[in-house]
């Protein structure tokens, strides 16, 4: 039996670094929540792990068959299913990433209530399963490349370089939803709205050029806009992207995580009451 | 705390213009000035509603204190209820496992902890079932044998013990006492008064928030009942 105070309510919190200690304390379970979160998600679908190559495939090929040949729109210098492809997958991994995140906390309210884990371990897991989900999801796009004889260029290899930055993008966005949403569930509407709003925002299915001048700057604001940049050079465009974009991509990123978790330590001591 | 709490942003926004929403201040516990000496075993008593599970949380570190202090020296296994960290989905070694990470131990322990876990709450051949179809019983044999099995400095029981048959109650306190000779801190709540009168050294006596009395067990378990009686 130790002497030294474990635990001390007034003991003054650093943001980030108090986090960061209590989380890689209880790593171990971060692991396993991260293994029981992919592993419910493919317990219950049919095709399991295949799943997640195959949907977005097919939504790829029916925004391919209406917008490349319906709509004609066209990628200069770009194979436009590559295009689409990479730009489906990375927002995907954001909206998806986002609504689990902020679901884990609401999700494990019933053992927050009663033991102290730090709630921001489940935010991370949400966040971590994302991006292995992602990353499987790479898979396809690699042979995608390689049919339409893009290629894969060596860059490919530090696609881990934007995941690292969303996985903290989504943690900080998560905890910002999870804690308004036990204030009001319906938070969850607003932000599927604002999802869809933002997806559209992002040139996942159009090239940023054919954005009229002025409203350019809306699409240059857009965080996920800095990530497809990065994601996309590295992934098939054959030349590192201008320095701004992964700037931009970090900035984003760090802004997130300190205000999501300053924002949800200060009304997570107001929430767990109402929980 | 908010009286008419809204569910939804409209309803918040709805409220507050026709000035439904009153704040009041709420104080669940109130002037609570307590130590606990280490190795001890304090019986809580009190009527529903007096503050006792609101101050194990605060002891477990799930609650903050509004206003003051809690200093805690040790682990804490909290036992507020029972099944609190187990998935239905998973099955019952793995529960074990998760349930003792979710309590402060590293899954690697748990794994190697497993088969005596299981053994001590006699559900060894349920090990790879899942936990869905599970008895309250079963659950509660469960979550008592994994919490007290990471050998917790604090033991915290929030009136856990009761919904298990006899030959539970007979088992756990035999655990409890065990923890207690190895020096465990236990802090327990109970309205079953002939346990803490064989078990607490001290008892406290909260009353509508406030400590109401406190001290050596057998003055304030009859003060207790003398006041429920009347």
């Amino acid at each position: 039996m130790s002497s030294a105070v474990t635990y001390d309510s007034t003991e003054r919190r650093t943001a980030l670094v108090s986090e960061f200690r209590d989380i890689w304390s209880r790593r171990g379970l971060l692991g396993l929540l991260v293994v029981r979160n992919l592993t419910i998600r493919y317990k219950r679908s049919l095709l399991g792990v295949w799943w997640t190559a195959l949907n977005p495939l097919l939504t790829v090929a029916i925004m391919f068959l209406v917008f490349s040949r319906v709509f004609r729109l066209a990628t200069p210098g770009q194979p436009y299913v590559v295009y689409l492809l990479s730009g489906v997958l990375l927002v995907s991994f954001f909206s998806q990433g986002v609504t689990q995140c902020a679901f884990s906390i609401i999700g494990s309210s019933g053992v927050l209530k009663k033991l102290y884990v730090p709630p921001e371990l489940f935010s991370l897991s949400a966040g971590l399963a994302a991006a292995i989900t992602f990353g499987i999801s790479l898979i396809p796009l690699l042979i995608v490349q390689l049919v339409v004889g893009v290629g894969v260029p060596w860059t490919f290899m530090l696609t881990p370089i934007p995941i690292v930055f969303m996985v903290i993008f989504i943690t900080g966005i998560g905890l910002l939803v999870a804690a308004a949403a036990v204030y009001f569930y319906d938070i969850f509407e607003i932000a599927n709205v604002a999802l869809q709003l933002i997806a559209y925002l992002t040139p996942t299915f159009y090239p940023a050029s054919i954005v009229p001048v002025h409203l350019r700057w809306a699409v240059d604001i857009n965080p996920l806009f800095s990530f497809l940049q990065v994601f996309r050079g590295l992934a098939y465009q054959q030349h590192i992207v201008s320095w701004h974009w992964y700037a931009g991509m970090g900035a984003y990123s760090l802004a997130a995580l300190l205000v999501g978790t300053r924002l949800f330590r200060r009304s997570w001591k107001n929430l767990v009451v109402l929980l | 705390m908010a009286h008419n709490r809204a569910a939804s942003l409209k309803e918040f926004a709805v409220h507050l213009v026709r000035r439904q929403i009153r704040y009041e201040q709420f104080y669940a516990l109130k002037q609570i000035d307590l130590k606990v000496p280490a190795h001890e075993f304090l019986g809580v008593v009190g009527a529903n509603g007096a503050g006792k599970s609101t101050l194990m949380k605060i002891i477990a570190r799930v609650l903050p204190p509004t206003e003051g202090r809690i200093a805690v020296r040790g682990t804490v296994a909290p036992m507020i209820e029972l099944a609190a960290g187990l998935d239905n989905e998973l099955t019952t070694a793995e529960n074990v496992v998760l349930y003792g990470s979710l309590l402060g131990r590293s899954p690697r322990e748990m794994r190697q902890r497993v088969d005596r876990i299981l053994e001590w709450a006699e559900l060894e051949d349920y090990a790879d079932v899942p936990v869905r179809s599970f008895s309250s019983g079963m659950l509660a044999r469960l979550g008592f044998a994994v919490a007290t099995d990471v050998d917790p400095d604090i033991l915290v029981v929030d009136e856990v013990l009761a919904v298990g048959d006899q030959a539970f109650q007979h088992r756990s306190t035999e655990r409890i006492q065990e923890l207690m000779r190895q020096g465990t801190t236990v802090i327990f709540v109970s309205h079953d008064l002939s346990t803490i009168r064989s078990l607490a050294s001290s008892t406290l006596w909260l009353d509508r928030g406030e400590i109401r009395m406190c001290g050596p067990t057998e003055d304030v378990v009859t003060q207790y009942e003398q006041s429920a009686s009347l």
